[in-house]
């Protein structure tokens, strides 16, 4: 029973680690914390919905294709709305973000009315047997798709040039541009890359849950309580954050009460700003308002 | 906070008494409006409260704190309980839903004092939003879940609240009365110290003004109006979901917030006043309410990042008004 439960909060804990992720890339590559997150993940499935039910196209390809339209939207929020306030105060980024959240999650309400959708089934693999345990074929997926994406996502990030870069600019944005790094375009790449990163973790939980707009508001707490376990702005702590975060879910789900899988985020935020604000791995930061 | 913007020089206080006709005219309302109208007008009065309040925090204390529909519910649930199963006056009902929405309020200026800032006091407060409506769902013996609690009907000192035109009259009164104080209070000591912890919190700390006391202050009264604004609801609706509470609501009243102009009593209310009708128009179209507040904020924050009170100061400096957030 335990090992079961285990094996189901690491499969979804593995997605909100990487959504997690995605929102950390983008905050510690910018300092904004995308509110409308959340609503970004839901719109990489939707998208994927889209392109394999209404052109017919496999789904390999529809996720690569879901994945590139969010690196593209990225760019263009960075460009188009996120540019132009610079100048503003801090604050505004929060509510611009939390609003084209909304402007997404309100067109696909306006686009699919209330219907819930059902995603095709993708991969039928067997499940695995061992002893009584029993380990489906999408949790395999989702850890191993999971599990590959964070090596590459570390090596690229410890172990060559543009990782380099990256880190330069995440210790000084200043420091960056003095040595000749394009800060502009830095950010609107990581714009694209923290949302192609966000609408995989949305490809993955797609099938095996059911697709509708209110998705992106659960995905938004789930990552920034992931976040906030593992440590504000810690790549790590995001992952463990998230991992831990599937965990607890299942156990309070199976031992507590089921009710509590829906709020269990919200008891993990309020739970580790009262106890220790600075999460599992995280440092005190000073954000800029 | 430019130069001249100077914080210790009385504005023209001769012209602001024009503000004074928008309640007189508002008396003539009843006498041209159907049924309908005069159910959204109400509605507006209600609105009008709600954005005054959410305005104290996000435009005079700067704070990102989406708490607001947390009183908002709060207010009317502590009314609709109060009066199923206590039998309590309205009057009373009223009072007390002030009371929990200001206590809600000083919750959330707790998180606030821990530190807990800007992204973490967003979220906190969005979960708190729907840790409520959790609640309200999950709390079916007493908020009878989904279904909704019926009021019975309400009474203002005798005045029974059977239609649309008492109601009028009763919120008239109401909203005039806490706009009035709201506006007094902001711009007296205490709303100047609110503004300047905005600004800065350090030095407005290091010229001996106690900030924690006021960052308190300030939430708790903002719970408190928005508190009255639920209990306003409660007895318009005459039937309390725990769905008024949503998400949905959350940006409807941030856009009445970011469209009337941050910072300012008359941005609120020509905010609330302007977008009231349209949830309830969008009401036959899902997802068109989230979309169309979603779009506008962003329109605002782009182009007309003062809203629309900053219209008129155009027209003439007069409107001028000396908090915003800029």
């Amino acid at each position: 029973m335990l090992l079961q439960l285990s094996i189901s909060g690491i499969s979804q804990g593995a997605i909100y680690a990487l959504i997690a992720l995605s929102m950390t890339v983008l905050y510690r590559a910018t300092t904004i914390v995308n509110f409308g997150h959340g609503d970004f993940v839901m719109g990489g499935a939707f998208a994927v919905y889209v392109v394999v039910i209404i052109f017919g196209v496999p789904f390999i390809p529809a996720s690569v294709a879901a994945i590139g339209i969010m690196f593209v939207l990225g760019i263009a929020v960075s460009r188009g709305f996120i540019d132009p306030i610079k100048a503003g105060p801090h604050i505004g980024f929060a509510m611009m973000s939390i609003s084209l959240g909304y402007v997404l999650r309100g067109s696909a309400r306006t686009l699919w009315g209330r219907e819930v959708l059902p995603m095709p089934r993708v991969f039928d693999i067997e499940p695995v047997f061992i002893g009584d345990l029993v380990i489906t074929g999408d949790a395999m997926i989702i850890c191993a798709t999971v599990a590959v994406l964070l090596v590459i996502f570390f090596l690229i990030f410890y172990r060559t040039t543009l990782g380099t870069i990256v880190q330069a600019v995440f210790q000084s944005e200043r420091g960056a541009t003095l040595i000749g790094i394009n800060v502009r375009s830095f950010h609107e790449t990581m714009w694209g890359v923290g949302l192609a990163m966000g609408a995989i973790g949305g490809i993955l939980i797609a099938p095996i849950s059911l697709l509708h707009p209110d998705l992106g508001a659960s995905f938004l707490i789930r990552g920034f309580a992931a976040m906030t376990l593992g440590g504000f702005g810690s790549l790590w702590g995001a992952v463990v954050g998230g991992l831990l975060l599937g965990l607890a879910e299942q156990y309070l789900g199976a031992y507590v009460s089921t009710a509590l899988i829906d709020i269990t985020a919200y008891l993990v935020i309020i739970a580790v700003l009262v106890i220790r604000p600075a999460g599992l791995f995280g440092r005190v930061v000073t954000v800029r308002m | 906070m430019s130069a001249t913007n100077t914080p210790s020089l009385p504005t023209k206080p001769r012209w602001r008494r024009v503000y004074y006709l928008v309640p007189v005219v508002a008396l003539g309302v009843p006498f041209i409006a159907n049924e309908y109208l005069q159910f959204m007008a109400n509605l507006m009065l209600v609105y009008v409260l709600v954005t005054i309040g959410f305005n104290i925090v996000i435009g005079n204390l700067g704070q990102l704190a989406f708490a607001n529909t947390a009183f908002f519910g709060i207010g009317a649930y502590t009314t609709a309980i109060l009066m199923v199963y206590a039998g309590v006056p309205y009057v009373i009902a009223i009072v007390a839903a002030a009371i929990a929405g200001g206590l809600a309020g000083f919750l959330a200026s707790v998180a606030a004092l821990r530190g807990i800032r800007l992204y973490y006091l967003a979220i906190i407060t969005l979960a708190f939003g729907e840790l409520m409506r959790w609640v309200y769902l999950h709390g079916d013996r007493v908020t009878m879940g989904s279904d909704g609690l019926l009021m019975p009907q309400p009474s203002f000192f005798g005045i029974p609240l059977d239609s649309e035109t008492p109601k009028f009259y009763v919120f008239l009164l109401v909203t005039t009365l806490v706009v009035k104080a709201t506006s007094n209070l902001m711009r007296s000591r205490v709303g100047r110290a609110i503004v300047a912890i905005r600004e800065n919190e350090a030095s407005t700390a290091s010229l001996g003004i106690h900030t924690a006391r006021y960052i308190v202050l300030a939430f708790v009264w903002s719970g408190a109006v928005v508190g009255i604004a639920g209990a306003m609801f409660a007895a318009l609706t005459e039937r309390v979901f725990p769905e008024s509470f949503g998400l949905t609501e959350v940006i409807v009243q941030f856009g009445m917030v970011l469209v009337g102009g941050t910072g300012s009593i008359v941005g609120s209310v020509i905010g609330a006043i302007t977008l009231t009708a349209l949830p309830e128009y969008f009401r036959q179209f899902p997802g068109m309410a989230e979309l169309f507040f979603g779009a506008i904020i962003v329109f605002v924050l782009l182009f007309l990042p003062k809203g629309l009170v900053s219209l008129l100061a155009r027209i003439s400096p007069r409107f001028n008004e000396r908090y915003y957030l800029d």
